[in-house]
């Protein structure tokens, strides 16, 4: 872990956290987290619910669960058919019961109206090349103000330059789903990095394994998914190793894949590491959320004490 | 004979024979049905009766088999051959008899049993009047072949005379029948120009392939009584009720396969997708689990090589590679990949295993059955080893064209899979017999 030590100094301490043995599928690369779980905290889909938007760009949030803090996650979004779809810039914390507007959410679905309601949610995370620009957008007003961002990047994968999200998630749902299964959760798992075409891309933890399994699709289909898509390479041909006999195979395989652990590993040793601003954004008792920028990463983390709660980190 | 390739051209390559007018008979894949022929005429002919064989494919089997001399066999395949030849004629549609015989008129085939065969068609089928109705012209090419124009013709005038049992019809026609007595008329509407402008013959007498009920949507539970047992079982649902039916639904479906005597290695994804999630939890690895379950009974020895979790307890990443190397180093007969095909760690893995094989000199082979959702799953991402053998299958129904295709691959799958096709023989045979009695072989 000293490598993530390294790229999140000070704040951020993971002690007690274990890289596991990474996955591929495509351009997506996933090397598994695991760590102590920390009881009390509410899950995103099964405790946490869309009560209702207000209006376009201010949403609501309850966290429906009879005990447990919600740590709403960190840019998710809902979509439903004829509704404008939002997404929220920033985490929060939500007690037991508590309900929270969230005036600063953006709608991303530019020419639809109505509003989302409470039944039929399916939740997403902004895709990596939107997060730092929604994260620089929390606190700041105004339903369109992530349009121009959305239109950019569905232009940069070839698709009309629109600020429909719907696009690259909604069209292409059945391939990004894929992900969830082309990368297997793991046991006991609370988070994960994550690398794009071998650059670091993210880093997410969660409080407990099963805070984590409820985001998993949100972020492997979607926040990391929708990238990884587009850059999807062609399966690699299949060479045969030099080896003789099934026990030399074996050894080849062996070495083969530590190898490529190794080159995994220098992908984290080499991500852009150095100091960074730790903002404190909300507390909940001893809980922080604080917004984490520096010149190589951004996002958002939750400490208690000195443990890591909660981190959704992601390369700039 | 290369069986598991012979078996897929057989299932996939579904182009009509043609006749073109004044041409040769268009048979593109001939030289392939002569040489399996050649080389195996009994085997060659009982994988056209494979369950999944297209139709066209059976009906270049028949006519390969009527076309080529019986020299030389011994009597044992050559009522093999003729017991095929009857089943295919009765089990394909008429059209595609009619071409064959008329093929084998080009050919200038004019063996005993091509006559035999050619005569029962043209007067015995099920819906032989329909058929001479409908196909008169065409049917008196196939009757004036099968026994050459002017003994044909000379039978006919008889027949119009009133004749129904003489001599010369005995010895030239009605001794290659076995209901002699509907002949005369048969013969008589066959020369009668009079007829004519029926309707289409009627499609196949004889069901060559179980005719399947596809659900308007696929569910979790409707892929077969052993599937769906499963899956409340693993839901958590009363235990000994379903346990007892699971074991009844096994016993049942093992039954339908002779027993394998040999070892198949199963590499079992047991990995997190293969539960997947919603609607369709447990809905795969279900499918893959009652595929274990009939091989277990029906295989003497299979050896069970689990990847992420278990059946139960399905969890984790899919190291398909890995596990086929344990799974060789169990010294199977046969290895047999049972996964949704998404591969994790890492991708790519399985396709270099499988490549290497060879070179190491690892001759077991290895087949990959893909475990869908429905028939129609979107496999773009799913193909861990396109060099590999694959077939998917959603459906306990599936397992019928699955095992022979599966153990076909194998070379101590050759007895068992001639055993699998002799007693489809016997059961067709049966079903045919009961079609017109008196019609036996």
């Amino acid at each position: 872990m000293t490598a993530l030590d390294t790229l999140v100094p000070g704040p951020l301490s993971l002690a007690g956290h274990r890289l596991g043995t990474p996955q591929q599928a495509g351009a997506l690369t996933m090397v598994p987290i695991s760590g102590p779980a920390h009881p009390g905290f509410v899950p995103p889909r099964t405790g946490l619910k869309l009560s209702r938007v207000v209006g376009y760009g201010q949403v609501e949030l309850t966290n429906g669960a009879p005990s447990g803090v919600a740590i709403v996650p960190l840019h998710i979004g809902y979509i439903q058919d004829h509704a404008q779809n939002h997404a929220l810039c920033r985490s929060a914390f939500l007690a037991a019961g508590q309900t929270l507007r969230f005036d600063d959410a953006c709608c991303v679905q530019e020419s639809q109206g109505g509003y989302l309601t409470g039944g039929d949610q399916w939740f997403f995370v902004l895709p990596a090349e939107l997060r730092a620009r929604a994260l620089e957008l929390r606190g700041v007003h105004g339903y369109s103000k992530l349009w121009a961002d959305i239109a950019e990047l569905n232009a940069r994968y070839g698709l009309p330059r629109r600020g429909h999200l719907e696009q690259i998630l909604s069209r292409q749902r059945p391939v990004l789903t894929q992900f969830q299964s082309r990368l297997e959760l793991q046991p006991g798992q609370v988070g994960a990095l994550f690398f794009l075409a071998g650059r670091f891309a993210g880093l997410e933890i969660a409080p407990d394994p099963a805070y984590f399994a409820e985001m998993w699709a949100a972020l492997v289909c979607f926040a990391y998914g929708a990238a990884a898509w587009h850059a999807e390479p062609e399966p690699p041909p299949a060479v045969p190793y030099d080896a003789a006999g099934l026990a030399g195979l074996r050894g080849a395989l062996d070495r083969d894949r530590s190898g490529r652990i190794a080159e995994i590993a220098g992908w984290l040793a080499d991500a852009p590491a150095g100091p960074v601003d730790v903002q404190e954004e909300d507390r909940y008792l001893d809980l922080r959320l604080s917004t984490v920028t520096g010149p190589h990463l951004a996002g958002q983390i939750v400490t208690g004490g000195d443990r890591t709660v909660y981190a959704s980190l992601f390369a700039r | 004979m290369d069986t598991p390739t012979l078996l897929a051209h057989l299932e996939t390559h579904d182009t009509p024979l043609t006749l073109p007018r004044g041409g040769t008979l268009r048979w593109d894949d001939a030289d392939l049905h002569r040489a399996a022929h050649t080389d195996d005429p009994e085997g060659y002919a009982l994988l056209g009766l494979a369950p999944g064989v297209r139709p066209w494919q059976r009906a270049r089997v028949l006519l390969q088999v009527l076309n080529a001399s019986q020299a030389g066999l011994d009597q044992a395949t050559r009522a093999v051959l003729h017991r095929t030849a009857r089943v295919l004629t009765l089990g394909l549609p008429p059209a595609h008899v009619i071409t064959v015989l008329l093929g084998l008129r080009r050919l200038r085939a004019n063996h005993k049993h091509t006559t035999r065969i050619a005569l029962r068609f043209v007067l015995e089928h099920p819906g032989a009047d329909a058929l001479i109705a409908a196909r008169r012209p065409a049917l008196v090419d196939c009757f004036e072949h099968a026994l050459g124009t002017a003994t044909a013709r000379g039978c006919a005038r008889r027949i119009a005379d009133g004749d129904t049992a003489s001599d010369y019809l005995q010895r030239r026609l009605l001794r290659f029948l076995t209901r002699p007595h509907a002949a005369p008329a048969r013969i008589r509407a066959l020369y009668d120009a009079g007829t004519g402008g029926a309707a289409a013959p009627p499609g196949p007498a004889l069901a060559l392939d179980t005719a399947r009920d596809r659900p308007p949507t696929v569910t979790a539970t409707n892929r077969g009584d052993i599937a769906a047992t499963l899956v409340h079982l693993y839901r958590g649902g009363p235990s000994e009720s379903l346990y007892e039916a699971l074991g009844r639904y096994v016993d049942a479906a093992a039954a339908a396969f002779p027993r394998f005597d040999g070892t198949v290695a199963l590499v079992l994804d047991a990995s997190a997708s293969m539960r997947g999630y919603g609607t369709r939890e447990w809905a795969v690895l279900s499918q893959a689990a009652a595929l274990r379950m009939v091989l277990s009974q029906v295989c003497a020895r299979l050896e069970v090589v689990e990847v992420g979790g278990d059946e139960r307890a399905p969890r984790g990443a899919t190291d398909l590679a890995m596990g086929v190397l344990d799974a060789l180093g169990t010294g199977p007969d046969l290895v047999a990949v049972v996964t949704d095909g998404y591969e994790n760690l890492f991708p790519g893995d399985l396709a270099r295993v499988a490549a290497t094989l060879p070179r190491a000199g690892v001759t077991t082979p290895v087949v990959l059955c893909h475990a869908l959702f429905t028939g129609s799953d979107d496999l773009a991402l799913r193909r861990p080893a396109p060099s590999l053998p694959q077939r998917g299958f959603w459906h306990q129904d599936d397992f019928a064209e699955l095992l022979p295709w599966m153990l076909g691959h194998c070379a101590a799958g050759a007895p068992w899979l001639r055993a699998a096709l002799r007693a489809r023989l016997d059961d067709l045979d049966r079903r045919a017999d009961a079609l017109a009695p008196g019609l036996a072989a």
